[in-house]
C-alpha cells in the first residue's frame, strides 16, 4: 500500500510546487517525499518516476485534447520523438532521480 | 572489524547519495539550458514542463471576454475581435488608441516584433550565437541603427508623431511587463530567452528594415566591373536605363510645367576599375508589388475601387497585422506592420491608399582615399577630413562580446575594409544611402490615416522620404491619383550607376528633386492609375532616372486588363489580383520554340515540345506547360550569362526582358557563346542545349516525386517560419502564379497582402487577406487560418463599423480600463 501512496503524495506535492514555482522545484518535492517515506532505493525511483511522469503526461494530454492537438502535432514534428512520450520520460527521469536521492539520503 | 565495515558501509552510502544527487543536479542543469552540439538542443525540461513550458502555448478556438485594468491609460478602450481575430479598437483619444494598438499587437506578435527589430539592428548573435556574427556586422556597418535613430529624432520634433510613438511603446511595454514565464511566446521558450523592453527606436528599425528590403538592391559595384570588362557600349545594350516597354506609371508627355533644378554640368568621369568585394544581397525576384485605382466611370457602382498587393518574402508570423483603429480623430483600417503605430496600406471612411516600391537608385558608393592605414583622415576637395569611428559591440550568446570599429565619412559608413570582406587595404568605398537621412515617414502614415481628400493625401506624402514608394489613392468623392514619393537626388546622366569619386564634392548629391516636381498625376483620362514597379514616367520628365531594374511584364498585363474592363465590381478586382497569366511566356515561348528543330525530337523532349506548344501561358496550379517553361528558362538564363555567373568579380545579370530581346534580335551576340565549349554557339544552340537540360530536369523531378509536374507542385510555394523556416511551423501550399504574373507568387515570395476597397458614398467596403493569420502563435487556430483563403483567391470581407455594438460575428471582446 505504501508504494501507491508514495506516488500519490509525490504527485500532489509536486503539482502544488509546479503551479507556483519553476519546473525544477519538483525535484525538491520528490526528494523530501522520498526521504519521509524511506522506501527501498529502487522503489523510490519508481515512485518518483511514475508520479512525475503521470503528472506531466496527464497535463500535456489534457492540453492536447482540449486544443485538438493543435500544437502537439507541430511539436511531434519539431522533436525527434513523440512529444507526449518525451514529456513523460523527462518529467519521470527528473522525478525518479530526485526520489532516489531522497531515499539514499535517508539511509545514511 | 565490524566497526571498519560499518565505516566503509557508511562511506559507500555517502558516495551513493552523492552520485545520485550529482546526477540529478546535472540532469536538471542540462534540461534547464539550451545546448549546441552541432544542432541546437532546447532546454527540454523547461520547454516540456506542461505547467509553464511550450504546452501552455496551445490555444483553443474558444475565447472569453476580458476586462483588464492597465496603468498608462486615460480612458476606457473597447477592443472587439471579429471572427478572423482582427482587433477593432475603439478609443476615446489618440493616446489611448495607439497604446491599445501597441498592446494588442504585442499580444499576438511580440516575438516577431522583437526578432525583426533585433535582426535589423544586427543583434541576431544575442539569440543564436556566433552563427549570426557576420550578418550582425553587416547590419551594423550598413548603419541601420544610425538610420533608425535619425527617424526617431525627426519624429521627436513633431508633438503628434511623438505622442503616437510614445503611446505605442507604452502599450507594448505594458504587455511585456504583464508576462509570466508560461505566457511567453513559443519561440522564446524554444530558444530559451526573454523579451526586453520595447523602445521608441524600434519603430525606426522596422521602417529601416523595410527600406533595406526594398531599396538596398543596388548594383553600382557590379556595373563598375561590367564597364571595365565589357565597355560602355555593351553596358548600354545589356543594362539600358529604360527598356522602353509598356506604359510608365505616369504618362503626361509635355505636361511637366515646372522649372527643374539643374546642376553645373561637370562631365562625370566614369570609373575604370574592378571592385573585388561581395556586394550586398539583392532583393529576391518576386519582391515588388501591384497597386491600381479605377475611377467611378469604369465601375458598376460609379464609385472608385482601389487595390494593392505588396509582394514580399512570405513568412510566418506574417509581415502584416490587420487592425481597425478608431478615436474621435480617426477611423482607419488596413494592414499595419507589427512594431509601427498606424496603418500602412488601408482605408478610412473617405479615402484609401496603397503602396508599391518605386525602385529608384538611392544607394551610391564613393571611393575613399584615406591618408594612411589608420583610416583616420580622407581626402575631400584637396583637404584631409577626419573620419568618425563608431565602435559597435555585438553580444554573442555563449561567447564574448565582439567589438567592431566602423569608419564613417561624411558620405556614410565604409562597409568593407581589411577586417570585413574587404579586398585590398587601399580600396575603400563609403556607402551613401537615403535611409540614413532624417525623415518623417511615421508622420506621413499618421496623416494618411486621417486624410479626407486628395489635398490631405498630398500633404501627408510631403513628409515621406524613404523607401520611395508609388502611392496610389482613391477617394469617396471620386478622385483617383498616384504619386511617386521619396527623397530623390538630382542626378546627371549616368550618375549613380557606377562607383563615384569620393574625393570630389561635385560628385556628391547636391540637391533633391522638390516634392512638387515628383512624378504624379490625378484623374487621368484613361480612368485608372496603376503601378507595378515599372519605369516611372514618360521621357519628357526633366530629371535623369536610374534604378537596379524596372518591371516589364506585370504592369502591361494590368494596364491591358484595366483598359478593357468596364462595369468593374470588387469581385473582378479580386480575380485580377489572382490572375496568373504569364506575359513573359507569351512573348518568349514562341521565339524559343521557333529555334527548336521539332522534327528531330524524340521521347520526353517530343512530349515537352507538344505540351509547350499547346500551353495557354497561364501559370495556374494544374498547368504542366508552366513547369516545362520554367525549367527551360531556368537552364537557359544562366547558360546565356555564363560569363557573368562565372566571372571572377561580381557582376549583375541583365533583365529577362533584355535577354529575350537579345535572343530575338541579336542571336550572334558574343554572350551566347558558351565559354566552356570549344565551338562557337549562337542563341539557337544555347536555346537547344537549355531545352534538353530543362526537359532532363523535369524528368528527374518526375521520377523523384513519382508524379506529373503540375505547376503548384513543381513551384512548391513555401511559407516559412521566421526561424529559418522550421518545418514544423511552416507550410507548403498549392498556389499558382509566377514573378511576372499579376499574382506574382514565386516559391518563397509573393503577394504578402491583398486588399480591394470600394469607395462607395453610402459606405466604404473593403476586403483583404494575407497568407497567415493574426496570431503569431503556432499553437493558435489563428496562426494560419487565412492561408487557405489566400491560396484559393478568397478574401475576408472587413467589418468597418463606427461602434462595437454594430459589429457582427464577434469572437471576443477585450476592455481595457485605466487602473485607479
Amino acid at each position: 500500500m505504501k508504494f501507491p501512496i508514495q506516488i500519490l503524495v509525490t504527485l500532489a506535492i509536486c503539482l502544488l510546487l509546479q503551479l507556483f514555482f519553476p519546473w525544477w522545484t519538483l525535484a525538491i518535492g520528490a526528494f523530501v517525499v522520498a526521504f519521509i517515506f524511506d522506501s527501498k532505493s529502487f522503489t523510490s525511483f519508481a515512485a518518483g518516476f511514475l508520479a512525475i511522469g503521470i503528472l506531466w503526461l496527464s497535463m500535456a494530454s489534457y492540453i492536447t485534447v482540449v486544443t485538438d492537438s493543435i500544437l502537439t502535432s507541430k511539436l511531434n514534428q519539431l522533436l525527434p520523438v513523440n512529444s507526449l512520450l518525451l514529456t513523460l520520460l523527462i518529467g519521470g527521469l527528473v522525478g525518479g532521480m530526485a526520489s532516489l536521492t531522497g531515499s539514499l539520503f535517508r539511509k545514511i | 572489524m565490524s566497526k571498519i565495515k560499518e565505516i566503509i558501509c557508511h562511506h559507500m552510502k555517502i558516495i551513493k547519495v552523492s552520485i545520485s544527487a550529482l546526477i540529478t543536479i546535472v540532469l536538471i542543469y542540462f534540461l534547464n539550458n539550451n545546448w549546441n552540439f552541432g544542432s541546437t538542443i532546447p532546454a527540454l525540461g523547461k520547454l516540456l514542463d506542461p505547467f509553464h513550458g511550450v504546452w501552455q502555448n496551445a490555444e483553443t478556438g474558444k475565447q472569453v471576454n476580458e476586462t483588464l485594468e492597465l496603468s498608462g491609460l486615460t480612458d476606457e478602450v473597447i477592443i472587439t475581435y471579429d471572427s478572423m481575430m482582427i482587433p477593432h479598437i475603439y478609443a476615446r483619444n489618440n493616446e489611448d488608441l495607439y497604446f491599445a494598438q501597441g498592446y494588442v499587437t504585442a499580444r499576438h506578435r511580440l516575438w516577431q516584433m522583437e526578432f525583426q527589430t533585433h535582426a535589423a539592428a544586427g543583434r541576431v548573435s544575442e539569440i543564436i550565437g556566433k552563427a549570426g556574427l557576420d550578418y550582425d556586422r553587416r547590419q551594423r556597418r550598413l548603419g541601420m541603427v544610425y538610420g533608425a535613430a535619425q527617424a526617431l529624432k525627426s519624429a521627436e520634433k513633431n508633438p503628434e508623431a511623438l505622442a503616437m510613438v510614445d503611446s505605442y511603446t507604452r502599450g507594448v511595454n505594458t504587455y511585456i511587463e504583464s508576462l509570466d514565464e508560461d505566457d511567453l511566446p513559443l519561440e522564446y521558450k524554444l530558444l530559451n530567452y526573454k523579451p526586453e523592453l520595447w523602445t521608441n527606436l524600434k519603430f525606426g528599425l522596422h521602417l529601416k528594415s523595410m527600406a533595406q528590403t526594398l531599396n538596398i538592391g543596388d548594383k553600382d559595384l557590379e556595373m563598375t566591373n561590367a564597364l571595365k570588362l565589357f565597355g560602355k557600349d555593351m553596358v548600354d545594350v545589356l543594362w539600358p536605363d529604360n527598356e522602353n516597354v509598356g506604359d510608365p506609371i505616369v504618362d503626361q508627355a509635355g505636361n511637366w510645367r515646372f522649372k527643374p533644378i539643374t546642376l553645373d554640368s561637370v562631365p562625370l568621369a566614369l570609373p575604370d576599375e574592378l571592385v573585388n568585394v561581395v556586394p550586398l544581397e539583392k532583393s529576391a525576384k518576386g519582391v515588388g508589388s501591384n497597386n491600381w485605382a479605377v475611377s467611378g466611370l469604369k465601375t458598376q457602382t460609379g464609385s472608385p475601387i482601389l487595390c494593392n498587393d505588396p509582394h514580399l518574402k512570405l513568412s510566418l508570423p506574417s509581415i502584416w497585422y490587420i487592425v481597425h483603429l478608431q478615436s474621435p480623430d480617426v477611423n482607419v483600417m488596413g494592414a499595419s506592420l507589427p512594431g509601427v503605430p498606424s496603418v500602412i496600406s488601408g482605408f478610412n471612411d473617405s479615402i484609401a491608399w496603397g503602396v508599391t516600391n518605386a525602385q529608384r537608385d538611392l544607394v551610391d558608393w564613393y571611393r575613399i582615399q584615406f591618408k594612411d592605414q589608420s583610416t583616420n583622415e580622407y581626402l575631400s576637395d584637396g583637404q584631409w577630413k577626419s573620419s568618425r569611428k563608431v565602435i559597435e559591440s555585438i553580444k554573442i550568446k555563449g561567447g564574448d562580446v565582439f567589438y567592431d570599429t566602423v569608419t564613417y565619412t561624411h558620405h556614410g559608413p565604409v562597409l568593407y575594409d581589411k577586417s570585413f570582406h574587404g579586398d585590398r587595404e587601399k580600396n575603400h568605398y563609403a556607402f551613401r544611402w537615403i535611409a540614413h537621412d532624417p525623415s518623417e515617414e511615421v508622420l506621413t502614415f499618421y496623416k494618411l490615416n486621417r486624410a479626407r481628400n486628395h489635398h490631405d493625401y498630398m500633404e501627408a506624402l510631403d513628409h515621406y522620404a524613404s523607401p520611395a514608394q508609388n502611392f496610389v489613392f482613391a477617394a469617396v468623392n471620386g478622385d483617383i491619383a498616384i504619386r511617386i514619393q521619396g527623397k530623390f537626388p538630382v542626378r546627371r546622366k549616368d550618375e549613380g550607376k557606377y562607383v563615384l569619386d569620393g574625393t570630389k564634392t561635385f560628385s556628391e548629391w547636391q540637391a533633391f528633386i522638390p516634392n512638387d516636381q515628383n512624378v504624379m498625376y490625378k484623374n487621368p483620362s484613361r480612368g485608372f492609375v496603376s503601378s507595378a514597379n515599372q519605369y516611372p514616367v514618360d521621357n519628357t520628365y526633366p530629371y535623369y532616372i536610374t534604378s537596379t531594374s524596372y518591371e516589364t511584364y506585370r504592369n502591361r498585363r494590368i494596364n491591358k486588363l484595366l483598359e478593357e474592363m468596364t462595369e468593374i465590381t470588387p469581385r473582378d478586382m479580386m480575380e485580377m489580383q489572382f490572375d496568373t497569366y504569364n506575359l513573359k511566356a507569351q512573348e518568349s515561348l514562341p521565339i524559343l520554340l521557333g529555334l527548336i528543330d521539332s522534327t528531330s525530337l524524340k521521347g520526353p523532349q517530343q512530349e515537352a515540345f507538344r505540351i509547350l506548344k499547346q500551353w495557354n501561358f497561364d501559370n495556374e496550379i494544374n498547368s504542366l506547360g508552366a513547369s516545362y517553361y520554367a525549367a527551360w528558362w531556368n537552364e537557359l538564363f544562366p547558360l546565356i550569362w555564363d560569363e557573368i555567373k562565372n566571372g571572377t568579380v561580381a557582376l549583375d545579370y541583365p533583365t529577362d526582358y533584355t535577354t529575350i530581346k537579345l535572343i530575338k534580335e541579336k542571336g550572334d551576340l558574343t554572350f551566347f557563346d558558351i565559354i566552356e565549349t570549344p565551338q562557337k554557339e549562337t542563341a539557337r544552340e544555347v536555346v537547344r542545349i537549355a531545352f534538353a537540360s530543362g526537359v532532363e530536369k523535369i524528368e528527374t523531378w518526375k521520377s523523384e516525386k513519382g508524379k506529373e509536374p503540375r505547376w503548384a507542385d513543381y513551384k512548391d510555394t513555401f511559407i516559412g517560419h521566421l526561424l529559418q523556416g522550421l518545418p514544423a511551423l511552416s507550410y507548403h501550399v498549392q498556389h499558382g502564379g509566377t514573378g511576372d504574373a499579376i499574382n506574382a507568387s514565386t516559391r518563397t515570395n509573393g503577394p504578402s497582402w491583398r486588399m480591394v476597397v470600394s469607395l462607395e458614398k453610402t459606405k466604404v467596403k473593403a476586403w483583404g487577406v494575407y497568407p497567415g493569420g493574426q496570431s503569431g502563435n503556432p499553437g493558435s487556430p489563428y496562426y494560419n487560418n487565412m492561408l487557405t483563403m489566400w491560396t484559393t483567391g478568397n478574401y475576408v470581407p472587413f467589418q468597418f463599423e463606427s461602434s462595437p455594438e454594430k459589429m457582427k460575428a464577434v469572437l471576443t471582446s477585450l476592455t481595457l480600463t485605466p487602473s485607479k
